[in-house]
């Protein structure tokens, strides 16, 4: 080697300049041609150290949590379907109160009128038979006639006033009981209105209810996939998958940690991998972006909404 | 009523909110050691004589010796590009090539070429280097070289070591006409240049840590020497020649000092330290059993060195101020011997006895000292220490004959070198 360079001094300090020109070339052509890397957005990172135990007790203390929540989802539920039970039935009690009452209220409508009725009645029949007897002693009453004509005159208007009276009274009653029957009718229908529209306010408070129910099951669902056995397998896989396909480099071994934020599509090509922060030399940086690479397509997470456009490897060799 | 429903809302507001930080972050905690593919498409070159180098072939070569590297074969490339712009990163991608080398040759004009290079990364397109190396026709070879050891500085973060040389001896014809040679190669074997040549045993070559020179042990004058010889020169310095055993030579790091193993009139061997300028001897080990074999620490106040002092071989290490007591290193298995220091000193590789063959193992210095054996051979010695760390080359058998051969310090890669013609014995490799 040295005798090489002793030999062509020269060569070797024109080569020396060509590498300066070349090197300052190779700057600029970089700075020029640099590629902005495609856009990360940076996630925030959960930089502790986790230990199987510290993992179970978080999935243990998960799993209470879910348990939990779904008891006390089971307890307004069972709550729920109780008072709807007693309402129902408040109802039904309601109605036949009021149906009772309403047939209670007919009969005695009737009873009344046919009271009424007999009563007319009655009369009438005391009247006719006033007017037979007194044509059966018309004869006898005929010489008296004259006499008693004009009381006889008298005693027919005052019965005719008073059948006119009668008449009258009867009206009335007749009029009154109409009118009360109308008033209980209307009173009926307001209430039948009222109740309608208490149903109706109670049928859209429980839709309310059942959409909240609904979106609240709708994140469950993604909560229990996202931190559940599904999730689980989804990062296995791709770990399993990088850790197939990253060649370490001399320098990666037990101490190095390194992010690289990924950037996949659905189908899990990698469109965008760069180390953020890391503690490796550009060899340790480089395999960890390679890798990355060569794992793409990344593979299909077994749940849809476990899909992230994002996300974060940590590359902390153990050997 | 309304209770229950704010309460359900509150608790959808509650699972809302952990969206947030239902973030997905995987933790990945392993990887593997396979050689990392690349291609080497062939360079470009003019037509004369010189076209008839191939430079991608050597770099693809000496990558894939390494281990660390596969290279994609040239039948499978469906293109060769000898610039960037030519490149179709989706095909090579497709061909599963995380890298990429191109280039071409240019006649210079009077013997002088220029090999162009480029090294991208397939999966994001990036450049990593470009670079210009001029050279003389024979110096082609060396160019090549450090190609590859700039690709492979840049990919594995370690520097390259393709461009350094390796001494050894080569014994030739049989007895009562033997023939010794002292060589200097390039690290692939090829290049072989005898540097010494001797009808009586060479043995034991060591490098000064400048490269420039190597010290060595010649019996020429039918009694064990060590001499001092300057490569470009060829000059020739005996430094040691006591009565009895001179041998083993090993430099200080500040190359001023040899560690020998010299005998006392009674025969027992022990270890000292000569001082090339003053000629002082220092002795520093002193005990009835053989101490040899010593090799420096990195900061030059101790050494490493071999003893039966408690039956078998064992590797001890002992502080060169006088006074200091050995500290044994290796006490599995009965036969540990020749421990050679990586460059970064977290590992000591020697030989052991396993299953009746002597192997290369390693052992874990910075850590619980945990032991590796690397080789299967039956008869691998003599290990030495690539000056990146990164292979350990050594001595081996095939077929009854003496070759060289690499394993990765990891023993992950093994590799046999082509070997010039004899037995080849004692491998030393050469600093940067």
């Amino acid at each position: 080697m040295r005798d090489f360079l002793r030999e062509h001094r020269w060569a070797v300090v024109v080569s020396v300049l060509l590498h300066g020109l070349l090197v300052v070339g190779l700057v600029l052509a970089t700075l020029n041609s640099h590629r902005a890397p495609s856009p990360v957005q940076p996630l925030p990172i959960d930089a502790v150290v986790v230990d199987s135990q510290v993992l179970h007790a978080a999935q243990k203390a998960q799993s209470d949590q879910e348990a939990a929540r779904a008891r006390a989802a089971a307890d307004a539920q069972a709550a729920a379907a109780a008072k709807a039970a007693e309402e129902a039935r408040a109802a039904e009690e309601a109605k036949a109160a009021e149906q009772a009452k309403a047939a209670e209220q007919t009969q005695e409508d009737e009873q009344a009128k046919a009271a009424e009725q007999a009563k007319a009645a009655e009369q009438a029949k005391a009247a006719e038979q006033a007017k037979e007897a007194e044509q059966a002693n018309e004869a006898e009453q005929a010489k008296a006639a004259a006499q008693a004509k004009a009381a006889e005159h008298a005693k027919a208007d005052a019965a005719r006033a008073a059948a006119a009276e009668q008449q009258r009274l009867i009206d009335a009653k007749k009029a009154a009981d109409a009118k009360q029957a109308a008033e209980a009718k209307q009173a009926a229908e307001a209430k039948q209105a009222a109740d309608a529209k208490k149903a109706a306010d109670e049928r859209a408070r429980a839709d309310r209810e059942a959409e909240l129910r609904k979106q609240l099951a709708d994140e469950e669902h993604r909560s229990a996939v996202e931190s559940g056995p599904l999730r689980d397998s989804y990062i296995a896989k791709l770990r399993n998958k990088i850790q197939s396909v990253w060649i370490k480099p001399p320098s990666a071994s037990v101490g190095l940690d390194c992010l690289v934020e990924v950037t996949q599509i659905p189908g899990g090509e990698v469109t965008g991998a760069r180390v953020t922060q890391c503690n490796g030399d550009a060899a340790a940086r480089q395999s960890i972006e390679n890798a990355v690479y060569r794992a793409s397509p990344l593979p299909d997470p077994p749940d849809p909404a476990l899909f992230e456009r994002n996300f974060v490897f940590r590359f902390k060799p153990n050997e | 009523m309304n209770r229950r429903i704010s309460c359900l809302a509150a608790i959808g507001l509650m699972l809302f909110c952990s969206q947030t930080w239902a973030e997905l972050v995987v933790e990945i905690t392993k990887g593997q050691s396979d050689a990392i593919p690349i291609a080497i498409v062939p360079f470009s070159s003019p037509q004369d004589a010189a076209a008839s180098f191939d430079v991608a072939q050597l770099v693809s070569d000496d990558l894939a010796r390494s281990g660390r590297f596969k290279s994609t074969e040239r039948r499978d490339m469906i293109e060769q590009p000898h610039t960037g712009a030519a490149i179709s990163f989706d095909d090579w991608r497709r061909l599963n090539n995380d890298y990429i080398v191109v280039g071409q040759v240019q006649p210079l004009g009077q013997d002088r070429y220029n090999i162009t290079f480029e090294l991208y990364n397939v999966l994001n397109h990036q450049r990593l280097l470009g670079y210009q190396i001029s050279a003389n026709k024979p110096g082609l070879r060396l160019a090549s070289h450090q190609v590859a050891d700039m690709v492979f500085e840049k990919i594995l973060g370690i520097r390259g070591a393709f461009a350094t040389r390796v001494a050894y001896i080569s014994v030739l014809g049989s007895l009562p006409h033997k023939d010794y040679r002292l060589i200097v190669a390039d690290a692939d074997g090829e290049n072989p240049h005898v540097v010494m040549q001797s009808g009586e045993p060479l043995m034991s070559p060591a490098w000064s840590p400048d490269g420039q020179s190597l010290a060595y042990v010649s019996f020429e004058n039918r009694l064990p020497s060590v001499y001092v010889q300057t490569l470009k020169t060829g000059e020739r310095q005996r430094v040691s020649a006591r009565a009895g055993v001179n041998q083993a030579p090993a430099w200080s790091p500040d190359g001023k000092k040899l560690a020998l193993t010299l005998s006392t009139r009674d025969g027992n061997l022990d270890i000292y330290v000569l001082d090339l300028t003053t000629q002082a001897l220092t002795r520093i080990t002193d005990d009835p059993g053989i101490d040899t074999e010593p090799q420096w620490s990195k900061d030059g106040q101790s050494l490493y060195f071999t003893s039966d002092r408690a039956g078998g071989p064992q590797i001890y290490r002992i502080g060169i101020q006088s006074g200091d007591k050995p500290r044994r290193l290796t006490f599995q298995g009965s036969y540990n011997a020749r421990p050679r220091l990586s460059p970064d000193e977290s590992q000591l590789a020697f030989v052991t006895q396993e299953d009746g063959g002597y192997r290369i193992a390693t052992m874990d210095l910075r850590g619980r000292g945990d032991v590796q054996v690397l080789t299967k051979g039956h008869f691998d010695v003599s290990p030495s220490y690539a000056p990146n760390g990164a292979e350990i080359i050594y001595a081996s058998r095939d077929r009854g004959r003496g070759v060289l051969a690499l394993v990765s310090a990891d023993g992950r890669v093994q590799e046999r070198l082509v070997s010039s013609e004899g037995e080849l014995q004692e491998p030393a490799w050469a600093p940067f």
